[in-house]
């Protein structure tokens, strides 16, 4: 075999290896995002609400020894079960049935090719987080380059608008996929809605985890409900009831950003139910409240008044001008410490 | 790196010889007061030749994108755990202590994401330009390069910068109290240009710039400034943008507060009244001492630190001739002058200014002065060039009390005792 067809071999093997693998991983990881608010997997992966996944399949049940599991998790791990592509798949599908009890507040992957695709996501890395498809890289050097064949600069249409005639219009259908944002007057707000009831199923699935049951938040994640009357203590609670000065901010923010690691997933009126759900939790609506784009701009939030503009130019330091400042013999006494860092000691180590 | 067997020993040896010498360099060790100013012994690093005198090194393409030499490890972004629940929507910070003159190198600007870093190429970047115009457009990669384009250096500070010292000292260390800022030179095009092309409506007043990470970042920003001195850029000290700084456009908004300056920026929205979102409202918004809360609270006020001496930073030769410096910056414009304490503000003397100085950017200072071992409090004072000066601690709790989190721009204290270990603290 001549050398040359042995490369062009080799680069075709490599080629074929590498767009498997590049699949599983384009598509695979972008559905894994739905996971990665609460799962890690890869060499720095550290246990965040749920454990690492590194090297998950094929194994028994707990394979994360130093993580906190439920005890419905510990139970099920008992029975001797373990991951194959198939329990996975089924306990994907819907979490909270597969296991009853288990800390991992996820409604399910509805789709089995997404399932798949996942599991062969997680297929790539071994238990200590290392990918098991690291390509070469000659791949990318024995990839034949395609030359496009150029046009002529005079070929070129030049748009009308404009100063420098550069970029294209925007299409209505291009627009209305991103333009999403709300304002409190309710400018922006999609027709639909939602009622509290159904926003609590939601918010019990897809937002509990890390807020909380009742908007309490978990660990260091924010706290939605509750803290009336407390914007002046020492520790103040700073929520949707207590703090926000508009409603229309919770539905715009949940819209573009929900839940955390799958934003965009929830449909107009899962907002507005989540949003209706929000106002429950925060005494300011009855259980069977619903919220719609009709009935919107009618919530005023406790704290709106609360807001004050930028007046920090009348604060009363401003006024010292440079020829006021001491340069010498400032204070009669020498300086004494007052408090100390080293005290709390929660500087990172080294 | 390979490491074999012959290395660690010669390594060894060359620690031992070291010990000998007592020539002790370990950062936060107590100072050798004893250092004798003439050696006993020659230098075995002069009298011996070292494998780096003898033996090649690596040639030309062993490093095609050269990284810092492996004993500058330390000069890294480092977070604080505890202060985030997820590492994808938190903050690190810049080594401040590390640095020196104004630029922040790319790799150690600090970090701040809200929905981890989005990985885009270029060729599937948009920017879109709609609302109150005449003409919504759509703007690719190659359509923003062929904007006119201008080269800057700004200063971007994070609002919530030194927000975990209103109560008290709390880190040991610039990095982690005032290391959310970073200094950056950005080639980019105004956003004049790029909303002159749209046409904005005379009813136009205020934009929305929109991320296309998973956090969909908005901000309401007045079209004044975006008019301003605005500039939607691709690079960052003349290379691209990196990803964790929002490769492949991100928006500038000189001497504003960080979060406004949008990464991965893929639309602009123009609108008749500012929108309110979780960024100005929920966050960014300063809660005062009687239950108000300001919001829009966009400048970034005059400020300073002293990087050297600093807890990671402590002074490890004996008396004498030492080089203190720092950094200064306003979100107003130029530093004009920067005044430096030794004895907690009992005398000040004015700074050394670096003679760099470009408006909304770092400023560099220095005062160089013959430490005689005593106990140190060092303090910095920085006044802009509209006559704006940096405020104690006391000044500032006085009037907005503890629970504003943002725009803490007080003047900093670090007490440097006898064996010049520093530490963070506040003073009568």
């Amino acid at each position: 075999m001549s050398k040359y067809l042995k490369y062009g071999m080799l680069a075709i093997s490599l080629l074929i290896g590498f767009s498997n693998n590049a699949m599983a991983d384009d598509e695979g990881k972008a559905l894994f995002g739905q996971c990665r608010g609460c799962h890690a997997v890869g060499a720095d992966a550290k246990h965040q609400f749920g454990p690492v996944l590194n090297g998950v399949m094929d194994q028994a049940f707990m394979i994360a020894g130093d993580y906190d599991y439920s005890a419905a998790f510990n139970k099920a791990g008992e029975s001797g079960l373990s991951w194959t592509d198939e329990t996975m798949s089924d306990f994907l599908a819907a979490p909270m049935s597969y296991i009853p009890g288990t800390k991992m507040a996820f409604p399910g992957v509805q789709n089995e090719e997404d399932r798949n695709k996942i599991i062969a996501y997680l297929r790539l890395f071994d238990t200590d987080g290392k990918r098991q498809d690291t390509a070469s890289d000659e791949t990318a050097a024995l990839t034949p380059v395609v030359t496009e064949e150029r046009k002529l600069a005079s070929d070129f249409a030049v748009p009308e608008h404009g100063v420098f005639k550069l970029g294209r219009v925007a299409l209505t259908e291009e627009i209305n996929a991103w333009d999403i944002d709300v304002r409190p007057d309710g400018t922006g707000l999609p027709p639909g809605s939602g009622d509290a009831i159904t926003g609590g199923e939601l918010y019990d699935a897809q937002c509990a985890s890390c807020h909380g049951d009742f908007g309490e938040g978990t660990g260091r994640w924010p706290i939605l409900a509750g803290g009336h009357d407390t914007l002046t203590d020492d520790r103040p609670e700073k929520t949707i009831g207590s703090y926000w000065p508009y409603l229309s901010t919770v539905y715009d923010y949940v819209r573009r950003a929900m839940p955390f690691g799958n934003a965009r997933s929830l449909s107009d009126d899962d907002v507005y139910a989540i949003t209706a759900y929000l106002l429950y939790l925060n005494d300011e609506v009855d259980e069977d409240f619903e919220l719609s784009s009709e009935n919107f701009s009618d919530i005023v939030l406790p704290n709106e008044a609360n807001f004050i503009a930028d007046n920090r130019n009348n604060e009363g330091f401003r006024s010292i001008s440079i020829d006021e400042l001491c340069m010498t013999n400032c204070a009669d006494d020498a300086a004494v410490v007052t408090q100390r860092a080293n005290v709390l000691d929660v500087t990172p180590d080294e | 790196m390979k490491i074999d067997k012959g290395d660690i020993e010669k390594q060894e040896r060359r620690k031992l010889l070291k010990t000998g010498l007592a020539v002790s360099t370990t950062v936060g060790a107590s100072l050798a007061g004893v250092k004798s100013a003439t050696a006993s012994t020659p230098d075995p690093l002069i009298t011996e030749i070292q494998d780096w005198n003898r033996y090649l090194g690596d040639g030309v393409d062993a490093r095609p994108y050269g990284m810092p030499s492996k004993h500058e490890a330390e000069a890294v972004r480092r977070d604080v755990a505890w202060l985030t629940a997820d590492p994808k929507a938190s903050v690190n910070f810049t080594p401040l202590h590390k640095l020196e003159g104004i630029i922040t190198p790319n790799g150690l600007c600090f970090e701040r994401h809200h929905g981890g870093i989005a990985e885009i190429a270029p060729s599937e970047h948009r920017l879109m330009i709609n609302g109150l115009v005449d003409t919504p457009l759509v703007f690719t990669m190659e359509d923003i390069a062929r904007f006119p384009r201008e080269n800057r250096l700004y200063f971007l500070e994070c609002a919530a910068n030194t927000g975990m010292e209103w109560r008290g000292a709390q880190l040991n260390g610039c990095q982690f109290t005032h290391g959310m800022v970073h200094n950056v030179m950005y080639t980019g095009v105004k956003l004049k240009h790029i909303l002159d092309e749209a046409g904005v409506k005379a009813s136009g007043k205020w934009l929305l710039p929109e991320g296309a990470d998973a956090s969909h970042m908005t901000r309401s920003i007045p079209i004044e400034k975006g008019l301003d001195d605005c500039l939607v850029v691709t690079h960052m000290n003349g290379e691209a943008l990196r990803p964790e700084q929002g490769y492949p456009l991100r928006l500038v908004v000189p001497g504003w507060e960080g979060n406004m300056w949008v990464k991965w920026l893929r639309r602009i929205e123009v609108g008749d009244k500012p929108w309110h979102h979780r960024e100005e409202t929920s966050k960014y918004t300063d809660l005062l001492e009687d239950g108000t809360a300001r919001r829009f609270t966009w400048e970034m006020d005059v400020k300073s630190v002293i990087t050297n001496p600093s807890p990671q930073a402590p002074i490890n030769h004996g008396r004498g001739h030492t080089v203190l410096t720092g950094i200064a910056w306003s979100g107003h414009g130029r530093i004009k002058r920067v005044d430096v304490t030794v004895d907690g503000g009992r005398n000040w003397t004015t700074a050394r200014m670096d003679p760099h100085s470009f408006s909304k950017s770092l400023h560099r200072f220095y005062y160089d002065f013959d430490w005689d071992g005593s106990e140190l409090f060092l303090q910095s004072r920085a006044i802009d060039e509209f006559g704006n000066v940096q405020p104690t601690k006391k000044q500032l709790r006085e009037v907005r009390g503890v629970n504003s989190i943002y725009h803490n721009n007080s003047i900093q204290t670090w007490h440097v005792k006898q064996d010049g270990v520093t530490e963070n603290v506040e003073i009568s």
